[in-house]
């Protein structure tokens, strides 16, 4: 169980890449301040900084305050500037910041953990949205306190095996129960894509191409990518498909089922036209579904085709989650697949249509219960890896979605998140990201470097292990393995009566409607 | 009139409405995939193990959860009884799951109703696991019957059928007794008692929970002979069945129907069954499909091309070239019946028996989009006639084997190989091969093929058969010719002797040649080079359409391959060193595989026993043997072997295969720089995401044909199934000798073809039967040509503008210009070398004039944007 012990990887701070950052507070020094350098010498969070030899504090830290709650400390600086120079208010940006499932506070959060490696100091809820639904209104049981555990996070098991079948091909462990989902040379910029190589190959995870091909950039990752298949072959030759350990076959996304990819044209630059071989400037559609896949049963000479291909390959089959996802599951598993990925309704970024993405699949909340009991009544479960994506946001959505029944988690959004993206959600207005991350343009593109994608990623990964591990010791739980299935461990707000309700912790900023 | 016909209909379907039946749960009751479906109805009656072979062989379109199989015209003296009695009784056949629910079943639904002539058990093997089967089938009881006059008599004025003829009174008494039986002993029980199979006149159903074959071995019904026979490979998702209620084939009244396929709304079909009182109670898209043709057929009385434009509307462009009469037919049919076909991907074979019109008939059904495989074959001779209907063509081979091994007078390759356009003006995307009296007042019958419109497939008369068991004398070379060949093996003459027999092989007889294979074969034996140009030899004669003068092409082709395969099979074994240039492994011999050594290049597979996909495939010892070094390949005795050329990775040039015999899907796909020649036709979702390289078939090819393809170079000989080159990015260069059902290069994104870019040429030919090119009745049937495209082009062999724009849907015509000639020219004439198809003499010219390029072929190009 510690064979991870090792491997773990280091976290290092990881500035944002904007002068002015984002705190759920602001705090202003105005122009009584005589540069004393008071503030600086109190606070602990690295607020106020004043460097030796420098006339006057620098700019205020904001997003490193932690607000009101420092009133009753010995530190506050509002009360101890001699000028009264300082004030101290909410953030009003944030009103205007994300959205019900990923709150302000969530991003917030995000952003630091992905700066520092560890959880944010400041009060901010980064663990449940107010989304009123879903993993929001689920909590994990409060724990008996005898079963507590005390062992350090190096002894804790966060590894999933991805190839259950014994079918004789190798064996794939990963280091923490996620891994990257399908971001599309093209659809973001290049150093995000080898950035989250990186991250996973220094994480012991993975990451997916997406159907836009795969450059080579990630050939030195390449026992760390995912190659997707996806419906519009863009990319895949026979040697993309050699250079992964798993390969992924998206028959649909969670998002928009029943469609296919689309690439605006004007994404399409000459790079990416390059990399799928295709016309400069011209919208890419992928077809649905596959035009040679109708049926399992050739489903099945698909997957045996990727295996003929690559003799090492492990399969894992994407599907969305219409009401009968748990047949489809069960089909895959039998027609030789390693991995089942159900991808719920809440995923997707921008760039899928908001009819589609909130109106056709099924919550992946509802979907990876079903699809667990379905493979366990099968006798199959333990002969496939389960994984579960569509707006898995942060570590506990992770564990609740293993609770209900997955192996573990694919993460898009968070990624994008850890590397400062608001969720402006104009992912497709051509190449114009604002944050330089779902661009392909030259100039936004060079905002971002892979370095600093990276890091930022092994940061937020590996603080989401701190919970996950915090997680598993309270209910004396040494592996993240034992957590799935433990659906009994989880409460939903809505079937508890008032007074056991009251236990639990609401949604921020959710008024409950009774 | 009119008014009769309605009250009669509502009469019917109220009388139904009167069955006691659950509510229809909206669900199906299982997943199911797309499955392996097979399907022949012969002149003569064939016994049940020649479904066996092909059966066995789509092993991997099932997952062994289920089979089935349906015999039509059956042998009477196999089930002694007399003639009369087979044709006038209805064949009642119940499944018992529970076998303590017999005595109870035989009371409440049997024997009141019934005059029973005979009774019994279905006779079955005694151990089901010595077969490999998991899940006892269970014990099905036949029963002869009529319904007793004092039963159906109140029946029919109970229920106000006079109208209705008394025999098919008599028909819908026993369709609506099993609908009770089913409704009290299946569908509304959690724990399944039993359940109608088959009630039908002179059909039979059975099933298992495992392979089709199995149906036949543990049925007994290897011996037991009949005209049609069909057997259908399940795919349900579910893994844990105990009993093969939900398995194909599903019965309406007289026919038997299996499916391919996954319907999309089921739920829609299901309610409109569901309005006409009929409720399902298998709950799967097989028995839903089977309930509506019933209901079209013996409620509505439709004639069968109603039946099947209700179920496969013809739309788009098609419909525009259908004749005004027609077109007004369809209009009321679709209005009234198009909420309630059957959407998604399906294709239907259905057995059935005619008793008014005393026909026997086998017909294959595609859904309009053609989304499932499907392969159509005829072989025909005075003597005996058989019509084949399969999944993949290498299914049709495998049963014209089986029988042809028995029965001499069937020959291993079939007369005409063929897909059906779905929906369409054409052909209507059905084909029935209906067997009837043949007239000579002796009982014998004779088969005839026709399309959804009634018109006659035929074969070129006066063309004999090559009969093997005529063949006393053994092979007797002729002195002459054989020094003839001998001569010009001496001088190394390829091309001579290659024209030499072409111009010979018309007029001479089946023996004469077989002493021409003798010689070559002789000669092949003595050293390698003339073993090079013997196998040279024969492909060319394999791969050439020319003049055969009395004799069947396909009789000439097996006599060919037989050669061909002996030379192949005497190549010196992988195990043992000889000097040669050739090294021949199977499967026995796979383990001895090594690197070649000495002078030896090519590796001769016999790929025969191997398994057609994982660890034990042909495709994964090739594989092997690349990373030995071998680069040459010749491959045969396929059948249905998949992914041939896969995984092979980045530039594999230098290497080459020579594929024969009945190849498998996925071949040559992800190729990049490798060249595949096919000797023959080939099947499906060949050459995706192919990158560069030579790929050569000399036949047709078949489903979604380089999708996702980014390059390479492509000669058919003759036609591609649905969807060529969809998604296809790159550079593409595809010469298309005959045409494509529909869809072609949809999505097509290859750039600017005189920048570097791809293109199809489309040459819209075909060979008669004297080898000669002839142009096709249409360059491009469909009604959908490069839709979507954004890059690349079609040049179209179109010289008198057949092509309009409504084909078009985001393409443009456009002049070839010089340019675009320069840029094809070198592809057809390397089309010209591989296929003598001559540019000057048959491609630019029309009607005996040759024109100038500009008049013949016309560029389809991606609109601006």
């Amino acid at each position: 169980m510690n064979t991870t012990l090792n491997s773990l990887p280091e976290t290092k701070p990881v500035r944002s890449r904007f002068r002015n950052t984002i705190g759920k507070y602001t705090i202003k020094r105005n122009s009584s301040c005589i540069a004393c350098g008071k503030c600086a010498e109190l606070c602990p969070h690295g607020v106020h900084i004043k460097p030796d030899h420098y006339s006057a504090p620098f700019r205020p830290v904001e997003h490193n305050c932690i607000g009101f709650a420092c009133k009753d400390t010995d530190h506050y600086c509002i009360e101890h500037c001699p000028e009264e120079a300082m004030t101290l208010k909410e953030n009003p940006l944030l009103e205007t910041m994300g959205d019900y499932r990923w709150t302000p506070d969530m991003l917030l959060g995000h952003f630091a953990m992905a700066e520092t490696g560890d959880l944010p100091h400041v009060d901010l809820e980064y663990s449940l949205g107010n989304s009123g639904g879903g993993f929001d209104k689920m909590r994990f049981k409060k724990p008996d306190p005898g079963l507590a555990l005390d062992l350090a996070d190096e002894r804790m098991d966060t590894s999933i095996d991805l190839n259950k079948t014994g079918d004789g091909r190798p064996l794939k462990t990963i280091s923490i129960p996620c891994y990257g989902g399908g971001m599309s040379y093209g659809s973001t910029a290049l150093s995000v894509i080898v950035g989250r190589a990186r991250a996973a190959k220094r994480l012991n995870s993975l990451t997916c191409t997406g159907e836009g091909g795969y450059p080579p950039e990630f050939l030195p990752y390449k026992d760390h990518v995912i190659t997707q298949v996806a419906t519009g072959l863009f990319g895949v030759r026979e040697e993309t498909i050699q250079n992964c350990p798993v390969m992924e076959f998206k028959y649909a996304q969670g998002a928009k089922p029943g469609l296919g990819g689309h690439l605006l044209g004007e994404k399409v630059t000459e790079a990416v036209a390059k990399m799928r071989e295709t016309v400069v400037g011209r919208p890419l559609f992928s077809p649905f579904p596959f035009h040679s896949v109708y049926s399992v049963e050739d489903h099945k000479k698909h997957v045996d085709w990727m295996k003929e291909i690559n003799h090492k390959v492990l399969c894992s089959v994407k599907v969305s989650t219409p009401t009968d996802v748990d047949m489809v599951a069960v089909g895959a598993y039998y027609a030789g697949a390693h991995i089942i990925h159900i991808d719920g309704s809440y995923g997707g970024t921008g760039a899928a249509p908001d009819i589609a993405k909130k109106n056709i699949a099924m919550p992946i909340e509802y979907a990876i219960p079903k699809v667990h009991r379905f493979l366990v009544e099968e006798g199959a479960r333990d002969k496939i890896t389960l994984i579960a994506s569509g707006g898995i946001r942060n570590a506990m959505d992770v564990a609740k979605a293993i609770a209900l029944g997955a192996d573990g988690c694919v993460i898009g959004t968070a990624d994008l998140v850890a590397v400062e993206c608001v969720r402006c959600g104009n992912c497709e207005s051509g190449r114009g990201c604002a944050r330089g991350i779902a661009t392909t343009d030259p100039e936004l593109g060079y905002m971002i470097d892979e370095a600093y994608v990276e890091q930022r990623l092994v940061n937020m990964y590996m603080a989401w292990r701190k919970q996950w591990c915090r997680l598993l010791r309270s209910f004396g739980l040494t592996s993240i393995k034992e957590l799935r299935g433990r659906s009994d461990l989880l409460v939903h707000l809505d079937y508890l009566d008032e007074e056991e309700r009251k236990q639990y912790q609401n949604s921020p900023g959710y008024k409950m409607v009774l | 009139m009119k008014r009769n016909t309605d009250i009669l209909i509502k009469n019917i379907l109220a009388s139904r409405g009167r069955i006691p039946h659950l509510e229809t749960p909206v669900n199906k009751c299982d997943e199911e995939g797309g499955c392996g479906v097979t399907g022949f109805m012969a002149s003569i009656p064939i016994a049940g193990r020649h479904i066996y072979e092909p059966s066995v062989q789509m092993h991997n379109r099932g997952n062994g959860k289920g089979g089935g199989i349906a015999a039509v015209g059956l042998s009477a003296s196999d089930l002694n009884i007399p003639r009369d009695v087979l044709e006038d009784h209805y064949l009642l056949q119940v499944a018992y799951i529970d076998d303590t629910a017999i005595a109870q079943v035989e009371a409440s639904h049997v024997l009141p109703h019934f005059d029973i002539y005979k009774s019994e058990k279905t006779p079955t093997i005694g151990d089901y696991t010595s077969i490999g089967l998991e899940v006892k089938p269970p014990e099905v009881w036949r029963y002869f019957v009529r319904v007793k006059p004092g039963v159906l008599d109140p029946f029919i004025r109970f229920n106000g059928l006079y109208e209705m003829d008394k025999r098919k009174a008599e028909d819908e008494f026993v369709f609506q007794n099993s609908i009770r039986l089913n409704q009290a002993y299946y569908a509304s029980l959690g724990e399944k008692k039993a359940f109608v199979l088959s009630h039908a006149r002179n059909v039979m159903i059975l099933k298992v929970v495992g392979y089709a074959e199995q149906a036949t071995q543990y049925y007994c019904l290897e011996d037991f002979r009949a005209h049609g026979w069909i057997a259908h490979q399940r795919y349900p998702t579910r893994g844990r069945l105990w009993h093969p209620g939900g398995a194909h084939p599903f019965s309406g009244m007289h026919e038997a129907l299996v499916h391919n396929g996954d319907f999309a709304n089921y739920h829609a079909v299901s309610e409109y069954l569901n309005q006409h009182n009929i409720f399902p109670q298998f709950l799967t898209d097989t028995e839903t499909s089977v309930l509506l043709l019933d209901l079209y057929n013996r409620v509505f009385g439709y004639p069968l091309e109603y039946i099947i434009e209700a179920l496969a509307p013809t739309t788009e462009y098609d419909f525009d070239r259908l004749s005004p009469e027609k077109q007004q037919v369809y209009r009321y049919i679709q209005s009234q019946h198009m909420n309630g076909s059957p959407d998604g991907p399906w294709f239907f074979i259905i057995a059935r028996n005619d008793p008014y019109r005393d026909l026997l008939q086998l017909i294959g059904i595609t859904d309009t989009a053609m989304l499932r495989p499907q392969v159509f074959a005829l072989q025909e001779r005075d003597e005996v006639q058989i019509g084949l209907v399969c999944s993949e063509k290498q299914a049709i081979d495998a049963t014209l084997q089986s029988i042809a091994a028995e029965d001499k007078r069937f020959c291993p390759i079939a007369d005409k190989y063929w897909n059906a356009r779905g929906g369409s003006s054409t052909d209507g995307g059905a084909f029935t091969f209906t067997l009837k009296d043949a007239g000579k007042g002796d009982g014998s019958k004779t088969l005839i093929t026709q399309n959804k419109f009634g018109e006659t497939v035929t074969i070129p008369e006066g063309q004999r058969h090559f009969d093997p068991s005529l063949d006393i004398s053994g092979s007797v070379e002729d002195p002459t010719y054989a020094k003839k060949v001998t001569a010009f093996f001496e001088a190394k003459d390829k091309t001579g002797l290659g024209q030499f027999c072409i111009s010979e092989f018309a007029a001479l007889g089946f023996k004469k040649i077989k002493g021409i294979c003798h010689t070559v074969e002789t000669l092949a034996a003595q050293n390698d080079d003339q073993k090079a140009m013997a196998i040279d030899l024969l492909t060319l004669l394999n791969d050439r359409a020319f003049p055969t003068g009395d004799k069947k092409r396909s009789s000439l082709l097996q006599i060919l391959r037989d050669s061909l395969t002996r030379i192949f099979a005497a190549s010196p074994a992988i195990g043992e060193k000889r000097n040669s240039r050739y090294a021949y492994i199977d499967r026995a011999t796979r383990e001895d595989l090594r690197a070649p050594m000495e002078n030896e290049t090519i590796l001769v597979v016999n790929a025969k026993a191997f398994e057609p996909e994982g660890e034990d495939c042909d495709s994964r010892m090739i594989n092997k043997a690349y990373r030995l070094c071998w680069k040459q390949y010749i491959c045969y005795g396929y059948k249905g072997q998949r992914f041939t050329g896969c995984g092979f990775g980045a530039d594999s040039d230098g290497v080459r295969f020579d594929v024969y015999d009945s190849s498998g899907d996925y071949m040559a796909s992800g190729m990049d720089g490798m060249e595949i020649h096919v000797h023959g036709n080939a099947q499906d979702q060949l050459g995706q995401i192919m990158k560069r390289g030579k790929f050569v078939v000399h036949g047709d090819v078949g489903q979604t044909f380089m999708y996702g393809a980014k390059g390479g170079e492509v000669y058919i000989l003759g036609n591609a199934a649905g969807r060529p080159l969809i998604n296809a990015t790159g550079k593409p260069r595809v010469v298309i000798n005959g045409t494509c059902l529909d869809y072609l290069a949809e999505s097509f994104m290859a750039g600017d073809p005189l920048n570097g870019g791809g293109f199809v040429i489309v040459n819209g030919i075909a060979f008669d039967e004297a080898g000669k090119v002839m142009d096709l009745p249409m360059p491009y049937p469909g009604s959908n040509l490069f839709s979507l495209a954004s890059g690349g082009a079609i040049y179209l062999r179109d010289p008198d503008s057949k092509i309009v724009e409504e084909h078009l849907n985001g393409g443009m015509f456009a002049e070839v210009a010089e340019a675009d000639w320069n840029l094809i020219l070198p592809y057809l004439e390397e089309n010209e070398r591989l296929f003598g198809i001559s540019i000057e003499k048959d491609l630019l010219t029309v009607n005996g004039k040759t024109l100038p390029f500009q008049k013949v072929y016309r560029k389809v190009m991606p609109k601006q944007k």
